[in-house]
């Protein structure tokens, strides 16, 4: 029966969708309840699925919908959060001490990004999507996909050499 | 030698790092890299940027699942919802198959729940569908009545005839053998006063508890269903709530007499 495999293959990606949550949320909990959403509406959906084919890139789709129209209704409060050093997710991985200052610049780079660069960049880095897969999921031109991959990857790789530039001596000294 | 193949663009040094490249390019991106060492750094940062974020966050995927996220209690917490619209048959298949290919997550008392969705559902449906057929709402008519019956409990594989209600004014039009995801169903109608319709259905389920008669309210129409030894019975139709059990009442007691 295709339903049955469509949802064993949906428990197949819920790690990645934890992944991908974390990723752009920095609070676990508020990560957590993006994937709770995003499985509740993907259950909704099941019926109007013809078949089993990528069923991750559909998850991807559901959860970055419902992420967006999150951040719309965060924009309408007052933003309290802060912006760098609170990413749970990241903050979970130390690593050892002598990157453990370039790391936290690259999260914190990442953080800086506009949301279209850093969602491209997650999923092609981090979730291993196509940029076909990408541009499926986000719902724009594949094109769109590789210029927003290049200008995140280049400005994410400025932002952390900047971070690196402003305190030479604590690297030298570790 | 000139270089036919065209320059190297910046999305081609992307795709090299992520794997996407297509592979007749290889040669010339690797050519290109190693005639520009500037260039060459730039992507190396890329790609290092690349693998900080992969072990940054690949904890995160490692760690077992918390369990209000587990797929399982999920489809549970639908099915156990009394109302269920209309979508959610595609769960309630989803529980029997995923339950006939090794009880993935029936267990317990969901098992109660997903069975007497199923036909709450395919119930409902089939009342919905047959009823509104102004023309031919029953495959054998009544005069075929025992037919019917033969050719039922043959599909069946259990016996089982239109109940009799003319003695509560409703007669017997005739009925069907009706389609589920578990397999074949019988439908028998019936004509009431003011023209009310009330269907009788009979499916045959695998290895469902036994239930007393209960309320069922599914997609705006009212029924009665229960559950005897793997078969499931409902009656179903526009009546008061008090009228129906009655109805199924005097079903019950007849089938109940038959086996």
């Amino acid at each position: 029966m295709i339903v049955s495999g469509t949802l064993t293959r949906i428990e197949a990606c819920i790690p990645a969708l934890r992944r991908y949550a974390a990723a752009l949320l920095r609070n676990r909990e508020d990560a957590d309840d993006l994937v709770h959403d995003c499985l509740v509406r993907a259950l909704d959906k099941l019926h109007t699925r013809r078949d089993d084919a990528d069923v991750r890139a559909w998850l991807f789709a559901i959860m970055h919908n419902l992420f967006i129209s999150q951040l719309r209704r965060a924009k309408a409060r007052p933003a309290g959060e802060p912006l760098d050093e609170t990413h749970e997710a990241a903050m979970s991985m130390r690593p050892d001490q002598e990157n453990s200052l370039q790391w936290r610049d690259l999260i914190r780079g990442l953080n800086a990004l506009p949301v279209e660069q850093r969602t491209v960049i997650l999923l092609v880095s981090v979730e291993d999507l196509s940029y076909a897969e990408a541009a499926n999921v986000l719902g724009i031109p594949v094109g769109t996909v590789m210029s927003r991959l290049a200008r995140g990857r280049e400005r994410l790789r400025q932002l952390t050499e900047e971070g690196e530039e402003t305190r030479p001596v604590l690297r030298r000294v570790k | 030698m000139s270089d036919p193949a065209p320059p190297i663009g910046e999305e081609e040094l992307h795709a090299h790092i992520d794997g996407q490249l297509e592979p007749e390019r290889q040669p010339a991106v690797v050519r290109y890299l190693q005639d520009h060492p500037d260039i060459a750094r730039q992507v190396a940062a890329w790609r290092a940027q690349r693998e900080a974020l992969r072990a940054t966050f690949a904890s995160v995927a490692a760690e077992p699942i918390p369990p209000r996220l587990g797929l399982e209690r999920l489809v549970q917490q639908r099915l156990d919802r009394r109302w269920l619209p209309w979508r959610t048959a595609a769960a309630v298949m989803l529980a029997f198959g995923l339950g006939g290919a090794g009880g993935w997550f029936l267990r317990g008392g969901q098992q109660q729940t997903a069975a007497l969705t199923l036909l709450a559902q395919q119930a409902v449906a089939n009342h919905m569908v047959y009823t509104a057929d102004l023309r031919r709402p029953t495959e054998l008519g009544a005069q075929q009545r025992d037919d019917l019956a033969r050719w039922v409990s043959n599909r069946l594989n259990h016996q089982v005839a239109p109940p009799d209600l003319s003695a509560d004014g409703f007669s017997y039009m005739g009925g069907r053998l009706a389609a589920t995801p578990d397999g074949p169903a019988g439908l028998f109608m019936y004509d009431g006063p003011q023209g009310v319709r009330l269907t009788v259905f009979v499916l045959p389920l695998h290895s469902a508890p036994t239930l007393p008669i209960q309320h069922i309210d599914y997609a705006h129409i009212n029924g009665c269903a229960w559950i005897d030894k793997n078969i499931g019975y409902t009656v179903v139709g526009k009546l008061p709530l008090p009228e129906l059990r009655r109805l199924a009442e005097v079903v019950k007691r007849q089938y109940d007499g038959a086996t």
